[in-house]
């Protein structure tokens, strides 16, 4: 299978000087948890997830999500983020990223994300962003060539 | 890269039943949810052909979400901006007793000015892996009337072909910026433009004349539902559809606009009427089905020997 059939066409993305406020406002509306970063021609520079964000803002804050203390501790986050809100993607945002070409196959995107234990594989073509690639999508794309390889025994 | 833009796009919803009964419980016996607006009835049909296509404009809510899905499912890439209004929905009822179609028409979404520079931003940066860009439809509410006009002008900086579909002002205003192509939606009009009736070949022609003398490469006028004139510099031609039945002619205007911009997309050396024959023959295509695109690429080659293009002296 090649990427390119299995990625969810979906080129959303910011530039490096778009503001954190606005980031996590498009992540709410489009339901994403990360979101690639481009130049001025669409070209792949970074990648930024709410994971990231939350880690910069309060380091601690992923650590305790299971403890009672996260209550008081979301508060705080909630204020960090106001106060963060106009500070730009650039200072957030993951700069050595991992893509992949569109022409690559399933193995291979696999292999990226659990080895880099990332969640989201922004997909490129000429270095220009032409989708995104996670587990899910993966673990979708086995399943439904799996049916279709019994569908052609039956 | 074929890139697409609807501003003004909806979730179009038909609903079929025997008869239509006010005040009271009416069961429905068919319904379909289909993502509509010219621009994105554009990359349908270029899906079709197998082409990379991309759609930019606005969405938003739970329709927005489904159109952009629906979009994916087709292999259509999307970029939209997600506004905080629903994209509109419009709904149309077949009472299959009377043979009626009832419209209801959603007004549509509001666009701020913030919404309007994001878009700008996006479609700004995705000219850069697009060949061709085809702009068409309406506008949604509270955008100026010269967008088009500033998207054509973003989109030949980067050196991108550009096609215009549109209604009245925002047409005439974007003729200014000299797209390639260009092709005016006289729907709206009542089928005026430049305060003249289109309503024979002569004025079709007058008006495909004048387009082009405005600096636009080649000109579209459709004055008949089988009949265009087409018109560069220096050529005039008549095509026509022959033999055939249309079934529904609603969005055979997009796909004469994919026709073309397929063929400009593959970059091989061809005459224009051969151009001509292949955009007519999508509309054709089009035509002749229930839905507004053609579904497969032998639709197309079939109609191609039902288009008549000749050149007018």
């Amino acid at each position: 299978m090649k990427i390119k059939d299995i990625m969810l066409k979906n080129t959303t993305s910011v530039v490096p000087d778009c503001c954190l406020g606005e980031v996590v406002e498009i992540m709410a509306i489009q339901r994403i948890n990360g979101i690639p970063v481009v130049d001025d021609e669409q070209k792949v520079v970074g990648f930024i997830s709410q994971h990231d964000i939350i880690k910069e803002l309060l380091p601690n804050y992923l650590g305790i999500i299971n403890s009672s203390s996260f209550i008081t501790e979301f508060i705080q986050l909630s204020k960090k983020l106001k106060e963060y809100a106009n500070h730009k993607v650039k200072e957030f945002m993951k700069k050595n990223i991992i893509t992949i070409n569109e022409e690559d196959n399933e193995v291979m995107a696999a292999d990226l994300l659990i080895r880099n234990r990332i969640h989201h594989l922004p997909v490129v073509r000429d270095g220009y962003l032409v989708g995104i690639v996670t587990m899910r999508d993966l673990l979708k794309a086995m399943i439904e060539e799996e049916e279709n390889e019994q569908d052609k025994i039956q | 890269m074929i890139t697409t833009v609807t501003l003004n796009p909806a979730l179009d919803i038909t609903m079929e039943l025997d008869k239509l009964v006010p005040d009271r419980y009416n069961a429905i016996k068919t319904v379909s949810r289909i993502p509509g607006g010219k621009g994105i009835n554009i990359s349908k049909a270029i899906r079709v052909f197998d082409l990379d296509t991309m759609a930019l404009g606005f969405l938003g809510g739970h329709a927005g979400h489904f159109v952009a899905e629906q979009l994916r499912d087709y292999g259509i890439t999307t970029n939209f901006w997600h506004i905080e209004e629903e994209t509109r929905t419009n709904v149309v009822i077949i009472e299959k007793d009377k043979k009626t179609h009832t419209l209801l028409s959603d007004p549509g979404p509001k666009i701020t000015k913030h919404d309007l520079d994001r878009f700008i931003a996006i479609f700004s940066r995705v000219m850069a892996q697009s060949k061709i860009v085809a702009i068409s439809g309406s506008l949604p509410k509270d955008v100026p009337d010269d967008i088009y006009q500033k998207l054509i002008k973003i989109a030949q900086e980067k050196n991108v072909q550009t096609i215009l579909d549109a209604p009245d002002i925002p047409f005439k205003k974007g003729l200014e910026a000299k797209p390639f192509l260009a092709k005016p939606d006289l729907r709206a009009s009542k089928n005026r433009i430049f305060n003249k009736q289109v309503d024979s070949c002569e004025t079709a022609i007058n008006i495909a004349r004048e387009i082009v003398n405005r600096g636009i490469q080649i000109a579209v006028i459709s004055y008949h539902d089988t009949k265009d004139i087409i018109a560069t510099q220096d050529r005039v031609w008549l095509a026509e559809s022959i033999d055939q039945q249309a079934v529904n002619i609603v969005g055979t205007a997009e796909a004469v606009i994919a026709g073309f911009a397929i063929k400009f997309a593959q970059e091989k050396k061809e005459d224009m009427v051969d151009i001509i024959k292949f955009a007519m023959a999508c509309g054709l295509a089009s035509a002749l089905t229930d839905e507004e695109e053609f579904h497969t690429q032998e639709d197309v080659i079939k109609c191609l020997s039902c288009i008549k293009v000749s050149e007018l002296k």
